[in-house]
């Protein structure tokens, strides 16, 4: 315990200077190579004329931001539904809260092509909402539904379900291919406008996690023990959701689908800090934000020149990882 | 039995005469007895319809016998070939074959099309072993953790097919991601051809052994104790379920919930011996696959919906109610 102590400060302490480490070498990665003097140029004095400038500005640095964010958001809404759910295997991709937001994004291509990029991020919103709230009332109506188990088979299973509907319909409509680079291909047209306007609700998804971090560890005690400390659970439980719909919509909405990031980093986050959700929420989004945006740059060369989608690198890592979970930690609860 | 076999009569019929261009049952029996011989005919019947519908009813046979031998095998009633990975392993296979020879080869090469169901074997026991290797523990298959290795093992398999189909070239990618999403849409009598060896060995193999699943409800002890080989039995099974499911997935990709649906259906119908379970289960599955591939290429004329979208739609809300329904 004392170890893991000082890992938590040092995580959180060591972060500004880690972030920018590694949104710096994000701003590196690419075909057009760029030096690194460049790069403080940039920041310190631009110039739009000069094209590298340009380059950095308005298409790396979004993106390694942007990585940095969602990988963030997605692995606090991870630590906050394994907290909650007591579910060492829920995760954002598994509560179908993803093919939720892509379901409704298919609709809006189809239905409302006029809509613009910010108006598709409120229904992806609105999407994951649903997503979520469908998997998560069939798993709280099932007997023993939210065990790991029967969580994980509701939530793909569900997830199969709102994605075929969206093929059907992309085949229907023919716009299989907008659709398939919707879901696959975003982070590199991550525009500085889109993230803009999108940190307003990160922030409030964040503050929220934050804010509810206390109760989440109360809520991985056990119900009992919740109860006996006289915790509301309902509202509790209600909140949390709220703030993972939040934080997933948004990662759906910039990048697409992306999986297995909320899975295994708050493991590993609880490798590092122990099982106090006041220090695995704000430790998970330092590194789940550093792990998506080193995918992001290996993304870049695993094929060279072309890019891999960010998700078939996720998932290349991802996988073994949860092989290894079940291996080794069994089909129990999530300590 | 006699209901299902009218039926699949019925949708036989069905999905033979009716489409863009509409064949009469007079016209049907015509072109079969081979009297009025008509050119037209002759080539919506035996050149599309024909070899597309007996390929959606071997696949549906197939998937659905694979599915009860899984489900008699882990003794969980959640098991079924898309949801425990063998798809994607045998899937990620066939797209590594097609990277491979790209160029080479056509979906009207006899070679090409004789070998799919081979590549894609050698994938469906791939992940078959790997899920396996995994939930085996102390001795015996834990069947939680083997639908949870299955479905880590189908994301990883899915996500390494999308790494290879995308350094594809743009018309074999489009091939690629048709097939994958399990589509009978270039059904042909190669195709036809191709699988049938392999449910001639397969099928007979699982038939004979029908009795082992209803012995393998007993525990594992009492199983040794009265002499019954029990691994050796269960790879057997197994094996020649994979072989069935490889087949069905090299020629119409990755067609998910027959497996799992034709089984409950069946026990619904026949009780619990798998000696009637099988064969109703074979049949269910056919009446599934076939209509829905009726479905899939009349609702959207001229355009078509992959058959596994179709069945994942109307499969899911029966899966919904068999959780509410049955204890698993």
């Amino acid at each position: 315990m004392g170890v893991k102590r000082h890992l938590r400060y040092i995580i959180l302490l060591s972060s500004p200077i880690t972030i920018t480490l590694v949104i710096f070498l994000s701003i590196l990665s690419g075909s057009t190579v760029i030096h690194p003097a460049d790069v403080i140029e940039a920041f310190l004095s631009f110039d739009s004329d000069n094209v590298t400038h340009t380059i950095i500005m308005t298409s790396r640095m979004p993106r390694a931001v942007g990585a940095m964010l969602i990988g963030a958001l997605l692995a606090m809404s991870g630590a906050l539904m394994q907290g909650m759910t007591r579910n060492y295997l829920a995760s954002p991709s598994i509560m179908g809260v993803s093919d939720g937001a892509a379901f409704a994004i298919t609709l809006s291509v189809i239905f409302l092509p006029a809509l613009t990029s910010l108006q598709m991020v409120m229904l992806s919103l609105v999407g994951s909402a649903l997503g979520t709230g469908v998997v998560f009332g069939i798993a709280s109506l099932v007997r023993n539904g939210l065990s790991p188990v029967k969580m994980a088979i509701i939530g793909t299973i569900i997830g199969t379900f709102f994605s075929s509907i969206s093929a059907a319909l992309a085949t229907y409509f023919q716009v299989s291919q907008t659709m398939s680079f919707w879901y696959n291909a975003r982070i590199h047209q991550m525009s500085p406008d889109l993230l803009w306007f999108t940190i307003p609700f990160a922030v409030a998804g964040i503050l929220l996690a934050l804010a509810l971090a206390n109760s989440v560890t109360i809520l991985s005690l056990g119900d009992e023990t919740a109860v006996g400390l006289g915790q509301r659970k309902g509202l509790i439980k209600a909140l949390t959701m709220l703030s993972v719909v939040i934080m997933t919509g948004i990662s759906v909405a910039l990048i697409g689908k992306v999986g297995f990031v909320g899975l295994i980093i708050p493991h590993i986050t609880r490798f590092f800090t122990g099982t106090d959700y006041r220090w695995v929420i704000p430790c998970s989004a330092v590194i789940g934000g550093i792990f998506l945006t080193l995918s992001d740059s290996l993304s870049l060369y695993i094929n060279y020149p072309f890019e891999t989608p960010i998700g078939v690198v996720t998932a290349m890592i991802g996988v073994p990882f949860f092989l290894y979970l079940i291996k080794t930690r069994g089909v129990g609860s999530h300590r | 039995m006699l209901v299902g076999g009218i039926g699949l009569i019925v949708f036989f019929y069905i999905s033979l005469s009716v489409g863009i261009y509409d064949v009469s049952l007079q016209q049907l029996i015509d072109a079969f007895l081979r009297r009025n011989v008509s050119e037209n005919i002759d080539l919506v019947i035996f050149h599309f319809r024909l070899p597309r519908v007996i390929l959606a009813g071997l696949i549906g046979l197939g998937l659905g016998i694979a599915g009860g031998v899984l489900q008699g095998i882990t003794k969980n009633g959640l098991a079924d070939p898309g949801i425990l990975g063998i798809n994607s392993g045998a899937g990620a296979a066939i797209v590594v074959f097609m990277f491979f020879f790209q160029g080479y080869v056509s979906s009207t090469s006899w070679l090409f099309t004789l070998t799919m169901p081979i590549y894609g074997l050698v994938g469906g026991l791939a992940a078959a072993l790997i899920i396996y290797l995994i939930s085996w523990e102390q001795g015996r298959l834990d069947p939680q953790r083997l639908l949870l290795t299955g479905i880590a093992a189908g994301a990883g398999f899915g996500a390494f097919t999308i790494f290879l189909s995308l350094k594809m070239k743009a018309q074999d990618f489009e091939m690629a991601t048709v097939w994958l999403s399990g589509s009978i849409y270039s059904a042909n009598w190669m195709f036809v051809l191709a699988v049938i060896p392999w449910f001639l060995i397969c099928v007979p193999v699982i038939m004979r052994r029908t009795y082992m699943l209803d012995l393998f409800r007993m525990s594992e002890e009492s199983l040794i104790s009265i002499g019954v080989s029990v691994e050796k039995e269960k790879s057997i099974l197994l094996l020649s379920s994979i072989g069935l499911i490889s087949a069905c997935v090299s020629v119409a990709g990755s067609i998910s919930f027959v497996g799992l649906m034709a089984p409950h259906m069946a026990r619904l119908i026949v009780g619990n011996e798998h000696k009637n379970i099988m064969p109703v289960c074979g049949l269910i599955g056919m009446l599934l696959v076939i209509g829905s591939d009726f479905i899939a290429r009349t609702v959207v004329a001229p355009a078509e919906i992959p058959v596994g979208i179709v069945i994942a739609i109307i499969g899911v809300p029966y899966f919904v109610y068999l959780l509410f329904k049955v204890r698993m």
